[in-house]
């Protein structure tokens, strides 16, 4: 009962920040709307009891992925009125295309079942929490079963590190750097000149 | 699923509480507060000098170079939690796996500090 | 009542379809369309997920840390696609990126 509660909550409040998100004006809000919506799903994530992914998908894309986007935001300088031209004149077709998909899934998701055999033969079995948290029974099988595609997602992680620096990195030129070896390596001798200055003649 | 929600229900009180308390520090200025605001109160005061532009400016691009490196680590510590619990029974494999990983994660690292990406002027 | 995975399977579908939804919705604009992508991967993860439990199996979570692990590159790079559009031409604006149109 008080898990239906909950997924009901959360739930509903996924659905309503996900339809803020692209409904509303200042990009801003849509973005806070999209760390709304993923911290509900987290919860979602948690009554299902894949804590782990629940817990990733707090630290990464709320985070780290929401607060690049609001940078992107507050970086382009750019009128978002003037983008948002047209925003009425491709709802009906948005919206025809939008209900005849999500009939589609629902009649979809209406009248199939579950093969049994299917549950009976799982290629990993998930351990019951008392032998082992949902955690540990990743880490088991990400780095021995799965390890091509652990090596895929590094080499993924590699790809848009270097991505991105070629792409935003910037060389300024004529910018003046500070060079902390060059100003602790000098001494007295390199720094200072003594100079003997006669008396009563000025410089 | 049940224990899950007894597991965590200490976390939904303390988001319950801080919810309330938050909303409560918010609404109670439009309820009690004295209020007889007038131009000069409402305009921007920035030191005695009306204000010279918009307070929304443009952020520099640097700022968006380190939140993409951030993500790229945040990832890669995400993959070393699950390691970490099962380091015991993994089994070599398992950590030549993890120092693969991590060595390819490396080289990006040393190719993005040599490029000066880390650099901050 | 107990919350079954046709439960979440239709929370995911009406994630995905509002997710399709504001591609169409917001034509002229890459910022929320990237938005709407984080939305659909979303709610693929949710299926996923919810899969992985009810099937008791716990590839399908495996599955789904790397969907986060694309999507979160995947964002990354086309904000910095974005960034370097915008330095080189000053709009974000959908319909001036047609430069590779003979």
């Amino acid at each position: 009962m008080v898990t239906a509660a909950f997924f009901y909550l959360f739930s509903g409040i996924a659905i309503a920040s996900a339809f803020m998100v692209i409904a509303a004006k200042n990009p801003v809000h849509s973005v806070l709307f999209l760390i709304l919506a993923f911290v509900n799903a987290a919860g979602l994530f948690l009554l299902i009891g894949a804590e782990f992914l629940a817990m990733l998908l707090i630290v990464v894309y709320v985070g780290a992925v929401s607060v690049l986007f609001l940078f992107v935001v507050m970086m382009l300088d750019v009128d978002f009125a003037a983008l948002r031209q047209g925003f009425l004149q491709y709802l009906p077709v948005g919206a025809v295309i939008g209900v005849i998909f999500l009939v589609e899934l629902l009649l979809i998701l209406g009248t199939w079942s579950i093969d049994p055999n299917l549950v009976r033969t799982p290629a990993v079995g998930i351990p019951t929490q008392a032998v082992m948290t949902n955690t540990e029974a990743l880490g088991v099988v990400i780095y021995t079963r799965y390890a091509f595609l652990f090596q895929i997602a590094g080499l993924i992680l590699l790809v848009a590190m270097i991505g991105a620096i070629v792409l935003t990195l910037r060389e300024r030129t004529g910018v003046r750097r500070q060079n902390i070896a060059a100003q602790t390596l000098r001494t007295t001798a390199t720094a200072i000149e003594v100079r003997k200055v006669p008396s009563r003649e000025g410089v | 699923m049940n224990s899950i929600v007894a597991d965590y229900l200490p976390l939904a009180i303390f988001l319950g509480v801080a919810l309330f308390i938050g909303a409560a520090l918010m609404i109670a200025p439009f309820l009690v507060a004295y209020r007889r605001p007038d131009n000069e109160k409402l305009s921007a005061y920035e030191c005695g000098f009306n204000a010279f532009d918009d307070a929304r400016m443009k952020f520099d691009v640097k700022f968006y170079l380190v939140a993409i490196l951030f993500i790229i680590f945040d990832l890669e510590v995400a993959f070393l939690f699950p390691w970490a619990l099962v380091f015991g029974d993994l089994g070599w494999f398992g950590f030549w796996s993890m120092m693969l990983f991590l060595g390819v994660l490396t080289v990006g690292f040393v190719y993005e500090w040599k490029k000066g990406a880390l650099e901050w002027d | 009542m107990t919350i079954g995975l046709i439960h979440y399977l239709v929370v995911a579908a009406i994630l995905f379809t509002l997710g399709v939804f504001g591609i169409f919705l917001n034509r002229k604009n890459v910022i929320v369309i990237l938005m709407s992508i984080e939305l659909i991967l979303l709610a693929v993860n949710i299926n996923l997920v919810s899969f992985s439990i009810f099937l008791n199996d716990i590839v399908g979570q495996v599955f789904a840390l790397f969907i986060l692990t694309v999507a979160a590159a995947e964002a990354a790079i086309g904000l910095a696609i974005l960034v370097v559009f915008f330095r080189n031409r000053g709009t974000i604006a959908v319909e001036d990126i047609n430069m590779m149109k003979g």
